[in-house]
């Protein structure tokens, strides 16, 4: 038997546990803090009091420790109840990761250490105005002045931005240099010289929140530099690549958010007699959602389990992260249909579900880049 | 101070119950399983809370029940619990409260305890007597439904406290001794991320249920279920609702008058 699709005791346990923390603590708080455009502070308070924040930390740096699979099912539970939400508290995975590659034990004694061992967000700063995924064109620079950077530019669409201590900033030490030049540096919030704008009022996402970041000849020690210059292009990758596949658990949480909701409500709502579920026109889409749901699931199981025996996923995380996040807004978007014109009214959790699922497929890499390389990856088996 | 907290697994509340074909049981196949039972959770906090404010040897966990009764024991290792011990029963072996009392003292018998603590009942039967059943085979005072405890070690006596319809009580009486608890002020913690991880690594002994046998048969009742299921069913559902046909607001409202009035006779 070399396939076994069963969770382990444990892996149910943390399934339970954030199951339990989504329906009881984030579920009571989504829909207004999706409407007032609230950061729900205190949710994510405890969600670190839980250890449901800085997952891929190792334990001894004071994080969960936790490898990609455990952190799927986690993120899947979690999105169920809000998109926005998880997007806030994963955004401490994405930023950490960096340091988690790449800092030497000094720097993880210093910056993670006693960053975990309280409630503390952090952000990770890689998109510009002029682009996200063309990083080797990157404008924000690095310029070193003995134990030195100061630092010029601006970061956008930055998440958690406004309430962060810390930043992981890719920014370039010579832009002539294209990727090569691009290097990782931690920034703390309070460095002098550091702007953030205004919350950015959002489509969806909207318990997270987002601003620019805007560096003024700030400066921040060389000590907090990750790897050497130049390595800032393989460290965002590499963060990347092993970030993407829960992207796709959080769009597959939505997803099956969606499917319930409709599902549910085509038992109660009827129409010429019966459960409008039990009409064909309703039950084939149903049938389709949860294929949707299903197949999601799996490819990102499927990344993540190759992930966790440490082979190479560049193809598997971006399908798993692509399918995921297409799934979810098609799925959210046949909610909609389901519901009918109650579907589309604020009342209803639904509408909600379909602004979530689009950033979905935007963030962390858009599905057309996912799309990519995947093909990339396609056409070498063959070249 | 040793304090040893027995604790259930149950079906999961919000899970669809069915009878079992033999029609006195409940039919567990594919029922979905809590980690534990709420009462006993709020036990489980109990204990810990003593534990932290007296400055405790130990929380040791016992279970009795089927293989998949070590993820209520699990659980409870996760809440802060330092030991557990499962009594392991075959599939299909049925128990009663007073049999389960028995496995219990059994088992209980080589765990250091100065306190017994149990739910107040199980959420599942509901039938609320192995506390003091245990006291019985133990051979222990049993105090039920106290909601706070507070040991006095040099004299051997604990001053309990329990809430009543509308008042107070305050009583003590000696230790070692088994009680059933209510819940307190204080919400039964929930176990961390790293707690569930580290609860996984803490001593957990499984004794087969046939290993306790000898030691059962002594006491009055023995090694079988001293009372027997004849019949379960489940509630009869509930009778239909009334639907009144209108057209008009104006006619639903004579017509639901009319039913309060002279049917329902509530005006």
């Amino acid at each position: 038997m070399a396939i076994d699709f069963e969770l382990t005791q444990e892996q149910k346990e943390l399934q339970e546990l954030a199951r339990r923390f989504a329906r009881d603590v984030m579920a009571p708080r989504a829909a207004k803090a999706d409407k007032l455009g609230e950061f729900p502070e205190d949710v994510y308070r405890k969600a670190w009091e839980l250890g449901l924040m800085n997952l891929n930390v190792p334990t001894e740096f004071g994080g969960s420790g936790l490898g990609e699979l455990d952190q799927c099912i986690i993120t899947e539970e979690l999105a169920y109840a809000c998109g926005g939400m998880t997007t806030s508290i994963s955004a401490n995975c994405l930023a950490l990761q960096p340091i988690n590659l790449a800092a030497t034990k000094e720097q993880k004694e210093r910056l993670l250490k006693p960053f975990c061992a309280s409630y503390n967000l952090a952000s990770f700063a890689l998109t510009e105005p002029s682009g996200g995924s063309d990083v080797a064109s990157m404008k924000t620079t690095l310029k070193r002045e003995g134990d030195e950077y100061v630092i010029n530019g601006e970061k956008v669409f930055i998440t958690n931005a406004p309430h962060a201590s810390i930043y992981t900033l890719f920014a370039t030490v010579d832009a002539a240099r294209r990727h090569k030049g691009v290097t990782a540096i931690v920034v703390p919030r309070n460095t002098p010289g550091i702007t953030v704008g205004k919350d950015e009022d959002k489509l969806g996402h909207r318990a997270s929140a987002t601003s620019s970041i805007t560096f003024e000849n700030a400066r921040v020690p060389v000590a907090n530099r990750l790897g050497e210059e130049g390595d800032g292009f393989k460290i965002a990758m590499n963060t990347l690549d092993s970030t993407r596949t829960p992207i796709g658990a959080l769009a597959t949480g939505i997803a099956r958010a969606a499917l319930d909701h409709a599902a549910k409500y085509s038992l109660q709502r009827s129409s010429f007699g019966k459960p409008i579920g039990e009409h064909q026109a309703i039950a084939l889409k149903l049938a389709d959602m949860a294929q949707k749901v299903t197949a999601a699931r799996l490819l990102v199981w499927y990344s993540a389990w190759l992930a966790d025996q440490g082979k190479p996923v560049p193809m598997e995380s971006s399908i798993a992260k692509c399918f995921a996040s297409d799934s979810a807004m098609e799925v959210a978007n046949e909610a909609i249909q389901v519901f009918g014109g109650y579907g589309y009214m604020r009342e209803y959790p639904v509408e909600k579900l379909l602004r979530d699922a689009k950033l979905t497929q935007i963030y962390e890499g858009s599905n057309e880049i996912q799309r990519l390389v995947i093909a990339k990856e396609l056409l070498k088996r063959f070249a | 101070m040793d304090v040893l907290v027995c604790v259930k697994q149950v079906p999961d509340p919000e899970t669809k119950l069915r009878v079992a074909p033999s029609g006195k049981a409940l039919d567990t196949d594919g029922v979905k399983f809590t980690i534990n039972n709420t009462y006993d959770e709020a036990m489980v906090e109990e204990a810990l809370r003593m534990k932290e404010e007296f400055g405790f040897t130990s929380v040791r966990a016992l279970s009795v029940g089927p293989a998949r009764a070590e993820e209520a024991l699990r659980a409870t290792l996760a809440m802060g619990a330092d030991e557990a011990v499962l009594v392991e029963t075959p599939p299909g072996m049925e128990l009663d409260p007073l049999f389960t009392a028995r496995l219990l003292a059994a088992a209980a018998a080589d765990i250091p305890h100065d306190l017994v603590l149990v739910g107040r009942h199980a959420q599942d039967d509901e039938a609320g007597a192995v506390g003091s059943a245990l006291g019985e085979y133990l051979g222990l005072p049993s105090y039920s439904f106290v909601t706070e405890l507070t040991p006095v070690a040099a004299s051997h006596q604990l001053k309990m406290r329990r809430y009543l319809e509308g008042g107070e009580e305050v009583f003590s009486g000696p230790f070692p001794a088994v009680l059933s608890i209510l819940k307190g002020a204080k919400d039964p913690r929930t176990p961390t991320l790293p707690n569930i991880l580290k609860a996984r690594k803490k001593p957990l002994k499984k004794i087969p249920v046939k290993d306790l046998e000898a030691k059962v048969s002594v006491l009055k009742g023995g090694f079988q279920p001293t009372s027997a299921v004849t019949s379960f069913t489940l509630p009869p559902p509930r009778s239909g609702a009334k639907m009144l046909e209108f057209q008009t607001p104006e006619e639903a409202a004579t017509k639901l008058l009319k039913v309060l009035k002279e049917e329902a006779k509530v005006l």
